[in-house]
């Protein structure tokens, strides 16, 4: 009947070998770097600053542990790893709430990996010239309904220019170059490269409901541009796949993140004489999300296989890992507050900052309705 | 063998097995509907025995083939795909199979397993008794020693396929002082022998598949005893823990067609275009994608066995998931789900709903696995 239902995907048959210990190890070098240099004491402290990020910390993740090339393959200058490795640390970066621009960049370089060979140029930018790099695709009352978008693309070949607005772009604000969705006078959709510093560009940085995540407005005036993905493929929705399977991993990370922490709390916390978290009501409340939190993080790892081998399904397991993680982080997070009483209410505790980052997560790149509109049509229902 | 070509060979074998007298058999005895077609089971379980399709993964000298963890999945969903009989069989492969395993005796295995695997011997659980439910070391069946056997007296309740089996595994006190978990033992009981009544109960789907089963000296040999005297609950434990197990790893295929029966059918009558339910529908096809790829996890970590923490996670999800797509499949129909057959009579959906009711309860309830995840996944304080 659908297609979903002609190709039921047996469970056994995903069952495929975990990634090589290499990932184990970037990811415990980010782990030891992050542990001491990017708490969430100073995320309280950066968000309310005037950068919004950690620069110094930025440098250090990307000069000295070389992560922008981590998934660049070794013939354009990079460590042709794989694709769970620049996945892990992007979740070791939203298990912390870590703000900046390294989860988009190294989103923004998953996806021109996934472009093939006309990505290639820019990929080999990246690694020589550290390129941070943003993606850019919702637009005002379209969102990130790709078939909507009316930012123009002129020229030809190598020389393009952009003329359009953008909005709700995180992380631009840190970023050289930002990967921009664009139409071409044949109707035909993009993705070009558009260099911040150069003329025709202005970007407006905007203080944010979800204070760990900067969002800005990146107004484009026949901006010098270079065509990234394939004419006539599908760029421009790889493009978007990669930015919800940021959110979806960030957001499951973070989901635990805070479990975590919720149940640390609720074994000390003392009432009527004995720890809260030997109230049933609580207990129970904490194995729901618990269960939530394993769902979601199935999701995730899914979706990093199917980006892994390039599956078919790209697009559905990038929306469906999208929805239930971000949930999952959204339910985590409000039940954090609840289950931390006051102190849980309060500016000076960590609560909120999973509780806003769920919100941003659940809203960026599709919300969950719109999402889950998609997630039935591609699967046929 | 690989994965791939021991997929081929049983969807090859069932499908060919289900031509012949077995055509009629396909899609018999599942949930709900255990009252089937019992004599043709019956068979079918020989059959299955006879091509050893019964003990994956266990010693051959037992009847059992060899079979990786991945195969033992594949197996169930080929078999949920191929919409083969409820197995009259699942207790006595599913539990006491691996119990004898872990915990039996050579002598033991070496008389029990050769049984299982051959599809002849039909086992029930008799664990729960009136006042002894979620709360298992409540226990007071009582088994007394007299030399080379125990007598066995009290009351069993909820008994799944009493009626049907040859042999009953019972969790009873034979330390008469004894409270709560210690002085429990493990008993292998025939059910075919005077002292064993057994009274179907009338489930709330009209049909029984449970039974009260009266115990007023039967008798037990004491070599048929798993574990040492007193230690039965460790015993029991390990059941429980096997309960949910591998076999719900393959549950997804089966899953799979419900949902599909269920949108189909929204599709057909209309029931699609209304937001509400749609929106229900999309939910519950997420909560499987969510189901299906959990269990990918935990395949994929599990090695050769899972924790039974990790199999009460995935107890918690399929059992909640599958009694809301029960409810969905009523509301699809909407009020003309109301009308059953002459006898009460259920269809599908009607089954589903009712049946499902259950899946909450059993094999641990909801909200017994929830204090299991609380206390050991998350280390949360009695
Ligand atoms: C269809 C079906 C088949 C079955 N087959 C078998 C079988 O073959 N063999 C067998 O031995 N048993 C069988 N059972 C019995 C089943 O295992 C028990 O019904 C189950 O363990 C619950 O026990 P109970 O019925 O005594 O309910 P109770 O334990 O009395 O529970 C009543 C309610 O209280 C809740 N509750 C109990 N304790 C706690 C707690 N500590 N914290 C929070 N909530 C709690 C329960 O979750 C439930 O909601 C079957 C049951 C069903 C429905």
């Amino acid at each position: 009947m659908t297609e979903a239902s002609a190709d039921p995907r047996p469970v056994a048959e995903a069952l495929r070998p975990e990634a090589a210990e290499e990932v184990a190890q970037v990811r415990a070098s980010v782990v030891e770097v992050l542990d001491e240099q990017a708490d969430l004491r100073r995320t309280h402290e950066l968000m309310v600053g005037a950068q919004g990020h950690d620069p110094r910390l930025h440098e250090l993740l990307t000069a000295e542990l070389g992560l922008l090339g981590l998934v660049v393959p070794e013939h354009l200058g990079g460590l042709g790893l794989d694709v769970s490795a620049a996945t892990a640390v992007i979740e070791e970066l939203g298990a912390r709430l870590v703000p900046g621009a390294l989860a988009t960049s190294l989103t923004a370089i998953l996806a021109a990996r996934a472009l093939g060979p006309s990505a290639e140029p820019l990929l080999a930018r990246v690694v020589d010239e550290q390129l941070t790099l943003a993606s850019a695709l919702a637009e005002d009352g379209a969102g990130w309904d790709l078939e909507q978008t009316v930012t123009r693309a002129t020229g030809a070949g190598d020389e393009w220019a952009l003329t359009g607005t953008k909005t709700l772009v995180a992380g631009v604000e840190a970023a050289r170059v930002v990967l921009v969705t664009a139409r071409d006078t044949c109707g035909g959709l993009g993705v070009y490269a558009v260099d911040v510093a150069a003329g025709g560009v202005d970007v407006r940085t905007h203080m944010t409901l979800d204070q760990t995540r900067r969002l800005s407005t990146v107004h484009l005036r026949q901006a010098a541009a270079t065509r990234v993905d394939a004419p006539g493929g599908e760029g421009a929705r790889v493009l978007l796949d990669h930015v919800r399977a940021m959110l979806a991993l960030e957001s499951a990370a973070a989901a635990r993140a805070c479990l975590d922490r919720t149940v640390g709390y609720l074994k000390v916390r003392e009432q009527f004489g004995r720890p809260i978290g030997s109230f049933q009501a609580l207990k129970h409340r904490c194995a729901d999300l618990a269960v939530a939190v394993a769902g979601a993080r199935a999701t995730a790892d899914h979706l990093v296989a199917t980006l892994r081998t390039g599956a078919a399904t790209r697009s559905h397991d990038a929306a469906l890992a999208k929805l239930v993680c971000t949930d999952t982080l959204m339910t985590v997070a409000a039940e954090a507050i609840q289950l931390h009483g006051g102190i849980g209410f309060t500016f000076e505790h960590d609560a909120h900052l999973f509780f806003k980052r769920g919100k941003s997560a659940q809203l960026l790149a599709g919300s969950p309705a719109a999402v889950r509109a998609e997630v039935a049509a591609l699967a046929g229902l | 063998m690989s994965d791939e070509q021991f997929r081929a060979e049983i969807r090859g074998w069932l499908h060919e097995a289900l031509t012949g007298p077995f055509a009629e058999a396909v899609g018999t005895g599942g949930e709900g509907r255990e009252h089937e077609a019992h004599e043709l089971r019956r068979e079918w379980e020989r059959h299955l025995g006879r091509a050893g399709w019964i003990g994956l993964g266990w010693p051959t000298e037992y009847g059992g083939r060899p079979a990786t963890l991945a195969q033992q999945v594949i197996y169930h969903e080929e078999y949920a795909r191929a919409g083969a009989p409820g197995r009259l069989g699942h207790m006595s492969e599913q539990l006491l199979g691996p119990t004898l395993l872990a915990f039996g005796t050579p002598e033991q295995k070496a008389r029990f397993l050769p049984g299982i695997t051959s599809g002849e011997d039909i086992w029930c659980q008799g664990y729960s008794e009136p006042d002894a439910g979620s709360d298992l070391a409540g226990v007071r069946t009582r088994a007394e020693r007299r030399g080379d056997s125990y007598v066995v007296t009290g009351q069993k309740v909820w008994t799944s396929l009493a009626h049907l089996a040859d042999w009953c595994f019972v969790l009873c006190r034979t330390d008469p002082g004894s409270t709560r978990h210690a002085g429990l033992s493990y008993l292998l009981v025939p059910m075919h022998q005077p002292g064993v009544t057994v009274r179907p109960i009338t489930q709330l789907t009209g049909t029984s598949e449970f039974n009260e089963v009266f115990f007023d000296g039967a008798v037990a040999a004491v070599e048929h005893r798993v574990g040492a005297e007193g230690e039965g609950w460790k015993v029991a434990m390990g059941t429980l823990g096997f309960e949910r197990g591998v076999s719900t790893l393959g549950q997804q295929i089966g899953f799979r067609r419900r949902l599909d029966a269920v949108i189909a059918r929204a599709r057909e009558n209309g029931a699609w275009q209304e937001p509400a339910l749609r929106d229900r529908l999309v939910e519950a096809y997420i909560g499987l994608e969510v189901m299906r790829h959990s269990a990918v996890r935990l395949l994929a970590s599990a090695g050769e066995g899972l924790s039974g923490l990790e199999a009460s996670i995935s107890k918690l999800q399929w059992a909640t998931w599958n009694r809301s797509l029960g409810e969905l499949a009523v509301d699809v129909e909407g009020a003309g789900a109301l009308l059953t057959g002459p006898g009460y009579e259920l269809d599908d959906a009607q089954t589903h709903f009712l049946f499902s009711r259950a899946n909450t309860i059993y094999g641990g309830s909801n909200e017994i696995q929830r204090n299991i995840i609380a206390e050991r996944l998350l280390g949360l304080p009695r």
